[in-house]
């Protein structure tokens, strides 16, 4: 087994830094999340492999909040478009959990499959190596293993970090994590270590069947009673890995500007709102209902598994209380029909 | 500055607006046309989405393509629309597309078609019966139903009262909502039109598109007339932004009007959530 003293995790990332901007779990005052190494300050930030989820999901990495993607400039009747070069740096998600790497294999799946390719994404994505750092003892809100994720084996990962008694077993599992090995070669040592055992889930739940009596579900009041808290502040879907809605917008300084994408929100009545003033899904209730439905059932029904990895984020942001979790048991409780 | 490539799907390309036609007091119809020609081919019913630069961007059916422009025939709505209906002919806007799967035009051949539109529902529509009016021979009898508020608010009416139904086998029949003095034509509207009319529903295929109140009664009337599901067709509206299935909005359960649609038959309708 590759391995290293826990010791020696920075000189580890402080190499990989020299080829890829590397992103690593940083609690900055506050907030948790990933951020570059590059702006790593020691009188603010503390490194926090141990921690389980970081508050912000690294999503943004390969789908940035907010995305430039063309500039144009009208002079009069005619128009100049000019595409936003994509930075082709290459980047390192180190130290992240099977349920956020879950999260971009179902990402993949939306922009890189179904007809169209996203150019934007995939020049991000083909850039990204994933070094994995695997769960051994699930959190409060954890429940991947109930999402099919398993926390033990991340299954896009490059390279698999597991945590032993002082150190880290180093695993490659690809080509890509085949080139950083060779990068920190005089940095491991070879030495059998023994691995941890997974530690029991806290919260559990059952999505056999979910997708499939979502169906008869549609007109259920449930719908409307459980949606009674939500403040639609959309934050679920901020701190969801998986959610990928996007808004473009413009931006311009008179007949000059850019267009570009950002992260949006279904919990936003704009969201559906049409010119003219038609919107589907006007009420708070209609626009939750889409929320949970297209976790659990729509995208199942298009790319075969849910659109939730279990990372519990939304349980922990909501203000209201709304629980995942929770949903998931009263859809299995309700009675279709009333 | 070059000009922007084609091959990242979301970024357009640049078209000059060669004619623009005053339909109705709200609607106009561009002509759009790169290098005298077009920017790309499509097919009847399918989607382009169409930006005034500095302004924004909006998803239109392509009312009709030429080999030298393409057509959008466009309301004015919003902010964008607004906009759109003060530019002059030789301003470029940004196109990209076609995005969408278009009317069943091959499935259709040998049918009888009937075509029921209500205001600007005739613009998608339109792509659709022009197409039949030039592979005549592959369709059958073509029935037009059409219907606005008013006169002045009927689209396209050197084609509707001229050319149409100077065609072989076609009818034309169009209502107004209202009596006016203008008007001497039948009164009335668009689903009480069609039932008056009773279409024989036998070897033919109806495509619908208007407002959701009258794709409604439509909808309920060709039931009643006895077509099936497969022989309805109509065409959704959702707010879009990406046009490629990517950016979320545009569901319908677990189908993508930008991807999957907008064009379905009522019976595809029917397994969807009734959000329609």
């Amino acid at each position: 087994m590759k391995y290293f003293k826990k010791g020696q995790i920075e000189k580890i990332v402080d190499r990989l830094a020299e080829k890829a901007d590397v992103f690593v779990p940083m609690l900055r005052g506050q907030q948790s999340g990933f951020f570059s190494w590059k702006s790593y300050d020691e009188n603010y930030d503390d490194l926090i492999f141990d921690l389980l989820n970081v508050y912000s999901p690294p999503k943004n990495i390969v789908l940035p909040q907010t995305e430039k993607m063309y500039n144009f400039d009208q002079q009069g009747q005619e128009v100049i478009v000019k595409p936003e070069e994509i930075p082709v740096e290459p980047k390192v998600i180190f130290g992240i959990r099977s349920c956020d790497v879950k999260a971009i294999e179902y990402l993949d799946e939306v922009f890189l499959t179904r007809t169209f390719v996203d150019e934007f994404y995939k020049a991000r994505r083909d850039q990204v190596t994933i070094v994995a750092n695997a769960c051994y003892n699930p959190g409060t809100n954890c429940f991947c293993k109930s999402m099919g994720v398993d926390p033990l084996e991340p299954e896009m990962a490059d390279v698999i970090l597991r945590e032993v008694e002082n150190g880290y077993v180093w695993e490659p599992k690809t080509e890509k994590g085949d080139i950083l090995t060779k990068q920190i070669e005089d940095l491991l040592e070879e030495k059998e270590v023994e691995l941890y055992e997974l530690n029991r889930f806290v919260r559990k739940v059952n999505y056999d069947g979910v997708a499939e009596k979502l169906k008869d579900l549609f007109d259920h009041p449930m719908w409307e009673r459980y949606s009674d808290p939500c403040q639609t502040c959309g934050i679920c879907t901020y701190m969801c890995p998986t959610c990928y809605c996007f808004d473009v917008q413009v931006k311009n300084w008179g007949e000059e500007g850019y267009r570009f994408r950002c992260w949006d929100s279904c919990m936003y009545r704009e969201y559906t709102q049409m010119a003219g003033g038609h919107n589907p899904r006007e009420a708070t209730t209609e626009r939750f209902r889409n929320r949970f439905l297209h976790k659990l059932q729509f995208f199942n029904e298009r790319y075969g598994t849910p659109l939730c990895t279990g990372c519990g984020r939304c349980i922990v942001a909501c203000p209201a209380g709304v629980d995942i979790i929770r949903m998931i048991e009263l859809i299995k409780e309700a009675e279709p029909s009333v | 500055m070059s000009n922007c490539s084609c091959e990242n799907p979301l970024i357009p390309q640049i078209v000059e607006v060669i004619k623009i036609v005053e339909e109705t007091p709200d609607v106009k119809t561009f002509y759009v046309q790169k290098d005298n020609g077009v920017p790309f081919d499509v097919m009847p019913g399918q989607l382009a989405m169409v930006s005034l630069l500095p302004v924004g961007e909006g998803m239109f059916s392509v009312s009709w393509q030429e080999d030298d422009h393409l057509q959008f025939a466009i309301k004015r709505v919003g902010v964008m629309t607004d906009e759109l209906h003060n530019i002059d002919v030789g301003q470029r806007l940004g196109v990209r597309g076609p995005y969408g799967n278009g009317f069943p035009v091959e499935k259709c051949q040998g049918r009888d078609m009937l075509f029921i539109g209500g205001g600007i529902g005739l613009a998608p529509l339109r792509s659709f019966i022009k197409y039949c009016f030039k592979h005549r021979e592959d369709y059958g009898k073509i029935t037009i139903i059409y219907g606005s508020r008013s006169y002045d608010d009927l689209c396209f009416k050197e084609e509707l009262f001229g050319k149409w139904p100077q065609e072989k086998d076609t009818q034309v029949y169009v209502t107004i909502d209202n009596a006016e003095e203008k008007w001497d034509g039948h009164v009335g509207y668009v689903p009480a039109y069609l039932e008056e009319l009773n279409p024989d529903p036998q070897g033919m295929i109806a495509v619908t598109c208007g407002p959701p109140i009258m794709i409604k009664f439509v909808l309920q009337a060709l039931q009643k007339m006895g077509f099936s599901d497969e022989q309805v067709i109509t065409t959704l509206e959702m707010r879009m932004k990406c046009g490629i299935g990517k950016c979320g909005r545009c569901n319908i359960g677990s189908e993508y009007i930008c991807l999957d649609g907008p064009v379905f038959d009522l019976a595809q309708l029917r397994k969807l959530p009734p959000e329609w």
